[in-house]
């Protein structure tokens, strides 16, 4: 007798767990504080390690019981034939493998985080669902929401008790011995100190339960009718009641259930905890975000009894979020955050990830995000579910994300898509020629590029995320990232609705140079060292030299960006669009009004914009916004006052009416076709005539692996001029609107030196495409600039002459630049004289060149020009009825040769 | 008169008495459970905001007209606290709810219950009766 009962089984080590549970448990109470679970425990992790190591001791006696019960419980049935329990004891014994599981739960829902709460919510409306006394035992099992009281009794008293009482009569024993619980305690202790009981984070959206519900959550995730599921519980307890009492075929019978049962419960839990990711959807490893979804669960610091930093120190720091954080304790002294962002409010784990209850540099900065807010990472940081989750869903839909235009334009000029208007997404890039070509001279643009390195966005920068255009440096802070060596935490860069010109220089200076035209530059052809030593030259990312232009009226006016483009532009407004005008929403008649107004009450404001102005501007609340006209979204700088426009400069709050446009612009008689831009566009930028080839030799880039690498497209340019822009007709609707147009590509692709082009070999392409050239001047151009002017009217430059001839006039058209062989028109013209242009002619479907009848109509006009002048009296009375005018016309008149009386 | 042996009668006697605590137990639950039970709740409110998660209650604002759902799971009793492209998500399962409650995906089978509530004159705060 007293050899089995020294004799070491399961058994014996569980009742030396327990113990030791009871133990840890008692001491763990002094720390923990019911009132605050969280933040009790995360205090607990981050400023006392004696009682860490004390928690993980009461973790891991607590689980490793468990499990050397359950074992025990295998051994028993293994061994023994029968078991032959008396029926009360039996029963009583099932009933402890129930509050086994019970007490563990509670212990669970005990350290208050996101797992808790929900895990918490899962038995309250399981238990509630019990038929008859359902809301009463769940009521007195959990207690009052958010209150944890009744589960902390529960768990310390009611579980224990029940627990105790079931062992000892069980095993008629209440002492472990000596040698056994010392060991036990050394085992655990050791284990206790290299892994911490797990805590989540409450900002990873994934949550689960205790490993051993991981299996059951997968069950209940089955289940419409969850509380189906409780019936498998009475089931088990039925099986290990029998198999302990009764004897013969049915012990055989329970014993092969119970066994069939863990197996698949074991598979189950794997399942759970290792396939499973956020909202329980399946996930495999190597996905992108298997990390974060699932491994994130397992992490779990070591104790460490000296910290990197003083306990006082971490007394004082913030809660945040409910809890404390261990990066607060070593960062204390960080200055430069905009309100919202400070660590007092946010911390430094919701931006920059690691682990917030690690207490070791090492261990706390595993994993962290040293640059948040590229797209790769936002739903980790500035999407999580407190932030800008909404923002960060948006953003990848917008053109900056996809570049849907810049591909798709792409791909057609190279004769690898019908049209140009399919929509497309920089992720899907292959190996064609026409991708290669986007990978090695365009796609390094699109916000989710990610920003590798600290440091300011400038001219250089591309891409970056949300910090592309949030991310402002202060003068300290840009300091201390040159002064190596210095504590470069110091001072941290802001991340605040501060986005000026610089930030969208560095992509918009590119292609269409929106932002050099806008500030009144042009490129040139001239190399760095050819550039004159004058103020009227600029040099741009050390190697291009651009050249004074007028600015845009709004610059000069002390305007940024921002000031017209609003967030749903910019971050786009969940749609998907093929092209920037498209997504573009701000138009000039949104502000220069004729005509009454179409305005918001700053109370009636979407969230986010309501959120913004106050930001910007405080109170706006008796303000009247004005509303943009194709999207319906608000300009939050605008206001409506006493029958006044005004807009108020987002970064600097200058207030500056907005004036009503020239009453030449709103009469309908004439001209109301054309958009405002294709008169006060002062100027764009032309390049005419360019040749790509690919050169397998060519040191080249992969913008999208960011790497360099050997072949590469190669683009030779032509020539570069600033001048009054040529007009074309889009378009849409059915409606048609003259624009502004730019030659897109008058170019020549060399299809054959890309290895394994397909189909066509040198590709030639006469391209104009819509332009918003961002040169706008406060007075339109005049009426010859566009009647009488051969590159307005898309021939090109030369001389278009009017021959005065008796009876009839007749233009003609002598171009500067020879014929191109390829076309026979000459190589800057969009259209030929006198000539309808269709089939591809421009880098969208809707944009095409005035036909013979739309180049009659304007330079019929030009004729009168000829003779009279632009500001005449008459002239100007021509834009009331034009065709009544020239049925009064004096005899001396002379009409081109297409009017026909 | 039958005897009553002492033993039939001690476990006679525990037995009504484990029924009287049953009893105490139900009557003193029930009575803490009314006096705790969530009355009604106040929450700043602001009519242009979509989705508002506010404790147990999900606020929606659609077209001038506010509703007020239950913000637990009807699967598990689980908070929702998300939205994706306008479907409320259940972070436990990822049952799926359309914005009036409506049940898009389960294992979720009921729509989210709609609450009364009222909003203040002003327009600052509603009055959610839980």
């Amino acid at each position: 007798m007293n050899g089995k009962k020294n004799k070491t089984t399961f058994g014996t080590v569980a009742l030396s767990l327990f113990w030791l549970v009871l133990v840890s448990g008692v001491l763990l109470a002094v720390p923990y504080k019911v009132e605050s679970p969280y933040l009790s425990v995360s205090g607990i992790m981050v400023a006392n390690p004696w009682a860490s190591l004390t928690r993980n001791l009461h973790y891991w006696s607590a689980q490793f019981f468990l499990i050397f019960s359950l074992i025990h419980l295998y051994d028993h049935f293994h061994y023994k034939e029968r078991i032959g329990i008396k029926k009360g004891i039996a029963w009583r014994l099932s009933l402890g493998v129930l509050i086994i599981f019970m007490a563990m739960l509670t212990g669970f829902l005990l350290k208050g985080d996101a797992d808790s709460l929900q895990a918490r919510q899962i038995l309250e409306t399981l238990s509630a669902r019990i038929p008859f006394i359902g809301q009463l035992l769940a009521y007195s099992l959990l207690g009052k929401t958010g209150d944890f009281q009744l589960i902390y009794v529960h768990h310390i008293a009611t579980f224990t008790v029940f627990i105790t009482i079931v062992m000892v009569e069980h095993s008629r024993r209440f002492w472990p011995s000596a040698a056994e619980f010392l060991l036990t305690t050394i085992s655990v202790l050791a284990v206790s100190y290299l892994f911490s009981a797990p805590l989540h984070d409450n900002l990873n959206p994934t949550v689960k339960g205790p490993w051993y519900f991981v299996g059951f959550q997968e069950i209940l995730h089955w289940l419409s009718h969850p509380e189906w599921s409780l019936l498998l519980f009475l089931a088990i307890l039925v099986l290990i009641y029998l198999v302990n009492a009764e004897k013969g075929k049915l012990v055989f019978i329970s014993k092969r259930s119970l066994l069939v049962v863990t197996a698949f419960y074991f598979l189950l839990t794997i399942t759970g905890l290792f396939f499973r990711g956020e909202r329980w959807t399946w996930i495999l490893p190597g996905e992108s975000n298997y990390n974060y979804s699932v491994l994130h669960n397992f992490k779990s610091p070591r104790v460490n009894f000296s910290p990197d930093f003083e306990s006082q120190g971490t007394f004082n720091s913030p809660v945040v979020f409910g809890r404390k954080e261990s990066c607060l304790s070593c960062h204390t002294e960080t200055h430069g955050f905009v309100d919202s962002h400070k660590p007092e409010v946010i911390g430094c784990f919701s931006c920059h990830g690691g682990d917030p209850f690690a207490t070791g540099k090492k261990q706390s900065h595993r994993k962290m995000i040293l640059i948040p807010g590229n797209l790769a990472t936002a739903q980790q940081t500035c999407g999580t579910t407190q932030c800008h989750p909404e923002i960060v869903e948006r953003v990848p839909t917008g053109l900056m994300s996809t570049l849907s235009g810049m591909i798709s334009v792409d791909r057609f000029v190279f004769n690898e898509q019908e049209n140009p208007d399919i929509l497309t997404d920089v992720h899907q890039l292959g190996n064609s020629a026409a991708d290669e070509h986007l990978k090695n001279l365009c796609v390094r643009c699109h916000l989710g590029n990610p920003k590798m390195e600290l440091g300011v966005i400038n001219e250089s920068s591309r891409g970056g995320g949300c910090l592309a255009c949030h991310l402002n440096y202060s003068a300290e802070a840009e300091q201390l990232l040159t002064d190596s060596g210095k504590n470069i935490h110091q001072f941290h860069p802001s991340v605040s609705l501060k986005v000026t010109n610089n930030h969208c220089f560095g992509c918009h200076s590119r292609s269409g140079r929106i932002s050099t035209n806008y500030e009144g530059w042009h490129e040139t052809t001239l190399e760095a060292n050819e550039m004159p030593d004058s103020s009227n030259y600029r040099l741009v990312e050390g190697t291009r030299v651009f050249t004074q232009q007028p600015e845009d009226v709004h610059h000069k006016a002390g305007m940024e960006c921002i000031d017209c483009h609003h967030s749903y532009e910019l971050m786009g407004d969940g749609k998907h669009y093929a092209h920037e005008e498209d997504q573009q929403d701000v138009q000039c008649i949104d502000c220069h009004i004729d005509g009454t107004p179409n305005t918001i009450a700053a109370s009636d404001l979407d969230n986010e914009s309501a959120l913004i102005a106050a930001l910007r501007f405080g109170n706006i609340n008796n303000r009247r916004l004005l509303i943009t006209q194709k999207h319906d979204h608000a300009l939050i700088n605008t206001s409506f006052e006493n029958d006044s426009l005004f807009l108020f400069t987002k970064n600097t709050g200058i207030k500056m009416e907005l004036k009503a446009p020239a009453i030449v612009c709103t009469r309908n008689n004439a001209h109301q076709h054309l958009a405002c831009s294709a008169c006060h566009s002062a100027w764009a930028p032309s390049c005419i005539g360019c040749h790509n080839t690919y050169d397998e030799n060519e040191p080249g880039y992969d913008m999208i692996r960011n790497e360099e690498k050997i072949g590469s497209w190669v683009e030779y340019i032509g020539r570069y001029t600033a001048k009054e822009p040529a007009l074309g007709t889009r378009t849409i609707d059915g409606n048609r609107e003259v624009i502004p147009v730019i030659p897109g590509m008058i170019l020549t692709i060399d299809k054959k030196s890309y290895p394994n082009a397909k189909g066509d070999s040198v590709i030639f392409h006469r391209l104009f495409a819509p332009a918003a050239p961002h040169t706008t001047s406060a007075s339109g151009r005049d009426c010859i600039s566009c009647h009488n002017n051969p590159v307005a009217l898309g021939f090109g430059e030369g001389e278009l002459t009017y021959h005065v001839e008796p009876e009839k006039g007749k233009w003609t058209f002598n171009p500067k630049y020879e014929d191109d062989p390829h076309d026979n028109l000459p190589g800057d013209a969009w259209t030929g004289f006198m000539q309808n242009r269709n089939g591809v002619v421009s880098t969208r479907t809707n944009v095409q060149p005035f036909d013979i009848e739309q180049q009659q109509k304007i330079l019929t006009v030009g004729a009168c020009l000829h003779c009279h002048d632009q500001k005449s009296n008459l002239m100007l009375n021509t834009l009331d009825n034009f065709n009544a005018l020239i049925q009064k016309r004096s005899s001396r008149c002379v009409l081109p040769e297409w009017v026909n009386e | 008169m039958e005897r009553v042996s002492r033993r039939t009668f001690l476990q006679l006697a525990m037995t009504i008495t484990a029924g009287l605590f049953v009893a105490l137990w139900n009557k003193l639950a029930q009575n803490q459970l009314k006096q705790d039970e969530q009355r009604t709740r106040i929450f700043p409110f602001n009519k242009n905001k979509t989705v508002i998660f506010a404790d147990n209650f999900i606020i929606i604002n659609q077209e001038d007209s506010t509703t007020v759902l239950s913000a637990h799971c009807t699967h598990l009793g689980c908070k929702i606290n998300e939205t994706e492209n306008g479907k409320l998500i259940c972070p436990c399962h990822g049952s799926e709810y359309d914005l009036s409650g409506n049940v898009l995906k389960g294992p979720a089978y009921k729509s989210l219950p709609q609450l009364q509530a009222r909003i203040s004159d002003d327009g600052n705060q509603i009055e959610i009766q839980g």
